[in-house]
């Protein structure tokens, strides 16, 4: 399986910021800071279960 | 005036209490802020200030150094009152252990319950955090992950020191001190705010990816394949025995759209590198060199009195590593004068916080 780190950092921001591209800048350093760089994923990667799982915590905060 | 500042180096706790209460009698505070020196018994000094100011909430930590009134000191206490006009309303929270996400659920449980606002939903325009951490926890980088987690709300703030001893920090809040643990503090203020994240270091042309770590101890085993220590000597162009020299000019970071989170080397430990905060495998991290500390940040306070259209109070977060260099330059007094005209007070922390845990930078909050 791959892209499913693409489509959950996407639907994060897009959560999070609600199109404030100030939030949208804090939210992807965040994610830098949490060792995923956005810009490093597309639609062709791996589907990391490390990445995946801190990406999941993350969204479980949006609920 | 909305936010006043007060500075004693008197030398018991009584008389810095005494002191600092003069210097702000019949100003009208709902909130004071303080950092103290470790020269004031810890154990006395949350509950003689509460006891000073009974009718506001009043917390704060200890320091590695204070800034205030336009001076860089050590052996002091600085103090910051703001007006129910400046600060509509605030909520301080204390956790005894800054790891237990738990707990830290439960005082954001409580922010939510109090101001009626789901912590995701809070508009970090109207709302803003100050964290005061335990120095010497290691746990800042964990802590700002779970806030950043849970709100867009901006935590801003600083690592308590305990005057370069390295033995026990302390929290005040509410008249009771805490030897662990974390403040968090959410205020609606009443003026307009910003941030200043400021370090001055400019990214050599010089990766270092971070390909091992242990990261819950702050290590890097290998960057680029090789062994961290060599790798770094590498970078910076000198053999490993003389590399630690270099820890405070030529720190690494992450850079984030031409901006440095700064990592500070700490140590080597064999060939392996410690670090003052987190650093993940995969981070891609660039050799930093430092720059000018006084026109840096200079430019930085010129900004955000632009974009606030004026500036009348900044609560500073200045790393001891810059204090540090500041010494050993001999530039304190210039850069103390940069607060002169504005209600200042500040501390030098053991670390820095805004957006996540960083290093080697001032991170402030700016009231218009």
């Amino acid at each position: 399986m791959a892209g499913k780190i693409r489509q959950m950092i996407d639907s994060i921001i897009n959560q999070r910021a609600k199109d404030n591209p100030m939030l949208e800048r804090v939210i992807k350093t965040k994610l830098i800071l949490k060792g995923i760089n956005p810009a490093k994923f597309n639609a062709q990667s791996d589907d990391d279960p490390v990445v995946i799982g801190k990406l999941e915590k993350m969204m479980r905060e949006l609920k | 005036m909305k936010i006043k500042t007060a500075l004693s180096t008197k030398e018991t706790v009584e008389e810095m209490a005494s002191d600092i209460a003069g210097q702000l009698e019949f100003f009208d505070a709902e909130m004071v802020l303080f950092f103290a020196s470790t020269k004031y018994e810890p154990e006395k000094v949350s509950k003689k200030m509460q006891d000073t100011f009974p009718m506001s909430r009043v917390f704060g930590c200890t320091t590695a150094g204070e800034i205030g009134c336009g001076k860089m000191l050590d052996g002091s206490a600085v103090a910051m009152a703001f007006t129910g006009e400046a600060i509509k309303d605030a909520k301080i929270e204390v956790v005894e252990d800054p790891r237990d996400e738990t707990a830290i659920r439960a005082a954001f449980a409580s922010f939510e319950s109090y101001f009626k606002v789901p912590m995701a939903e809070m508009d970090p325009s109207k709302y803003v955090g100050i964290i005061l951490v335990d120095g010497l926890s290691g746990a800042e980088e964990g802590l700002m992950e779970t806030i950043g987690d849970m709100t867009n709300v901006t935590f801003i703030g600083g690592s308590a020191g305990d005057d370069l001893k390295f033995t026990t920090t302390h929290l005040f809040a509410n008249g009771k001190t805490y030897s662990k643990g974390v403040i968090l503090a959410l205020l609606q203020p009443g003026v307009d705010f910003t941030f200043i994240k400021t370090q001055s270091f400019q990214s050599l042309d010089k990766t270092l990816e971070v390909t091992k770590a242990d990261e819950e101890k702050r290590e890097v085993i290998e960057f680029n394949g090789k062994p961290a220590a060599v790798a770094y000597a590498e970078a910076v162009g000198t053999t490993v025995e003389e590399a630690p020299k270099f820890f405070m000019h030529n720190p690494i970071g992450l850079v984030i759209e031409d901006e440095p989170y700064v990592r500070s080397p700490q140590q080597f430990k064999g060939n392996d590198m410690v670090f003052y905060c987190g650093v993940m495998e995969g981070m891609e991290l660039s050799l930093l060199e430092s720059t000018d500390i006084i026109g840096d940040t200079k430019q930085a306070i010129d900004q955000a009195r632009q974009e606030l259209g004026g500036l009348s109070a900044l609560i500073n977060f200045n790393c001891i590593l810059r204090t540090l260099e500041l010494k050993q330059k001999d530039l304190t007094r210039q850069y103390g004068e940069l607060f002169s005209g504005i209600q200042t007070i500040g501390f030098s922390t053991y670390g820095e916080q805004y957006i996540g845990h960083i290093n080697q930078t001032a991170t402030m909050l700016a009231f218009k």
